[in-house]
């Protein structure tokens, strides 16, 4: 379980912000007051910290600065001004991504487990998922003896998915890890990807694969 | 400056002399001057008379000429005193002090209300800011929620926060002050964060994206330009045909000297008439009239924008068939450090 500390002075969005990480399958921390803030960070060794750069008496440039001295836990910046100078001044000093506010909540999930996956070295491209290899490189599945190949899309989907194995995955989340990849498909493309995803897991003996619960999404077992 | 008109100005000075010159005559013919000293002082006062005046208009004459000729060829008029030289008259010198002084006032003028326009901008940039931390707050609590608080709560929001947007742009627009960043964009990533941002209400109406050679970079702003197709994609979810599936065509063309960026739907297009002002200032065509309700500033930001950033934008259309907006960038290898 990942640990993100949010840095954040609005005390709604700070609240709201922890519940939609912890129900997401985090564990969100953040700071209520902001003295010696760097030291309350550091101390709370979280995996990822979510900073606003608009904090009162203390400049969130500044900080990450400060906090990029210490250690290399990656960090988003996250800000209400829409510019193009806070963006690259943020990366400059070492943010590992920079969204705006108001953030779409699907994107910012997908955007903290992207940095986490950096973070975590994974750049390992082979997975496995019940005994069968998932070759990124090569856009296929693997049993040893036969392969599968996957179109852009299933694969966004099955990677997804098995990301997040044994827990729900909404069509909300698919559609935005779709379009985040210029795949601009519409509802009823991602149901049939899903169904030939299904029959191709199939093909491979594992049936009954993608569990879908109704009204909420699907599950890959 | 003629000479006809400096005499008509001076016709009291003349009524004047006569009259001391008549005064003199009867002065002297009752002391019974001789005629010979009467023409000698005479002659002595008329030259006096002619040069006196020949020698005031030259004087004067250089100056006028020299101050209505600037005038002429000046387009920012007010700084015509800056072009001419201090006259060696009093008349003039006052003339000149006078413009001084007016100028001077008029600077101060024009800063006061540059002062407070750019104040009155700097407190919308601030609001719009502000008024984004409800927003964001009230999308999580939806997205926390989303039992109680719905898809359709969620669509307000976007609109607030597309209006709260425009107002931002509008005063990027027009404020003198660089407040962009000029580099290195990818087209694909832009469009691509583009998409994501609208993709709810894109998939509402039904509507599909395709791109075509997006994989290329531009020299711009990238928010700048993602507000810009933000634009584009609301107007084609608004203007639509009854019926027909919306299809926004984004794509890029690499010419030697410039990048074309082509934003193409196949909306109602807009009416011959109406194409030459849809990026005029509050300009709602026959389509913001009776289709939906416009604004008329959306296309006006957007060129605003682009002119600020050296793109150049243009617009052709069919109605009934066909919206294309095509953006030029050029390519500078002076950006590129």
């Amino acid at each position: 379980m990942s640990k993100i500390f949010i840095v954040e002075d609005d005390r709604s969005i700070r609240e709201e912000l922890a519940e939609l990480l912890r129900n997401s399958g985090y564990e969100a921390e953040y700071l209520t007051d902001f003295t010696d803030s760097k030291a309350k960070i550091l101390a709370a060794k979280p995996d990822l910290i979510l900073m606003d750069i608009n904090i009162p008496d203390l400049n969130g440039e500044q900080l990450l600065k400060e906090i990029r001295k210490e250690t290399d836990t990656p960090v988003i910046m996250v800000t209400s001004r829409t510019s193009e100078t806070d963006e690259v001044l943020s990366m400059s000093y070492g943010a590992d991504d920079y969204i705006t506010k108001p953030y779409n909540p699907t994107i910012l999930l997908l955007r903290i487990s992207a940095v986490l996956k950096r973070a975590a070295g994974a750049s390992t491209s082979v997975q496995t998922y019940n005994g069968l290899q998932v070759n990124d490189a090569k856009g296929c599945l693997t049993d040893g003896s036969r392969e599968l190949i996957l179109t852009k899309n299933e694969m966004i989907i099955f990677r997804f998915m098995l990301d997040r194995q044994g827990n729900i995955v909404t069509r909300d989340e698919l559609m935005t890890a779709l379009w985040d990849n210029d795949e601009f498909v519409n509802d009823n493309a991602l149901t049939v990807n899903i169904s030939r995803l299904r029959s191709k897991l199939a093909d491979l003996g594992c049936e009954d694969a993608i569990e879908t619960r109704k009204k909420q999404g699907y599950i890959l077992r | 400056m003629r000479f006809r008109d400096y005499i008509r100005d001076r016709l009291w000075f003349y009524a004047i002399a006569a009259l001391s010159f008549g005064l003199m005559l009867l002065f002297l013919s009752a002391y019974r001057v001789s005629g010979q000293l009467v023409t000698f002082i005479a002659v002595i006062f008329i030259l006096f008379l002619i040069s006196e005046e020949l020698v005031g208009f030259f004087r004067k004459r250089h100056f006028y000429t020299d101050l209505m000729g600037k005038l002429e060829l000046l387009d920012k008029k007010y700084l015509i005193h800056e072009m001419v030289q201090k006259p060696g008259f009093l008349e003039g010198e006052l003339t000149y002090d006078v413009l001084c002084q007016a100028h001077k006032a008029m600077c101060e003028e024009v800063s006061k209300y540059q002062r407070s326009s750019a104040d009155f901008r700097e407190f919308i940039e601030m609001w719009v800011h502000e008024v984004k931390l409800p927003v964001a707050s009230l999308q999580l609590m939806a997205h926390n929620h989303s039992d109680r608080l719905g898809e359709k709560f969620l669509e307000q929001l976007r609109r607030i926060d597309g209006y709260t947007d425009q107002v931002l742009y509008y005063a990027r627009s027009e404020s003198a002050e660089k407040d962009y960043i000029i580099k290195e964009n990818s087209l694909k990533r832009t469009v691509s964060n583009v998409a994501l941002k609208n993709r709810e209400d894109i998939q509402l109406a039904g509507a599909s994206i395709e791109t075509e050679g997006l994989d290329v970079s531009v020299m711009t702003d990238g928010k700048w330009l993602e507000f810009i197709l933000g634009q584009f994609i609301a107007n084609s979810l608004k203007y639509t045909v009854e019926g027909r599936d919306i299809v926004m065509r984004i794509s890029a063309e690499e010419l030697s000297d410039r990048v074309l960026l082509h934003f193409r739907d196949n909306g109602i297009g807009i009416p011959e008439r109406d194409i030459s002002r849809v990026f005029d200032k509050s300009f709602t065509g026959e389509n913001g009239r009776s289709y939906a309700k416009s604004t008329g500033m959306g296309l006006y930001i957007v060129k605003s924008l682009c002119e600020r950033l050296g793109h150049t934008i243009s617009v052709t259309s069919e109605q009934g068939s066909y919206t294309e907006f095509t953006i030029a960038f050029s390519k500078n290898d002076f950006y590129k450090m």
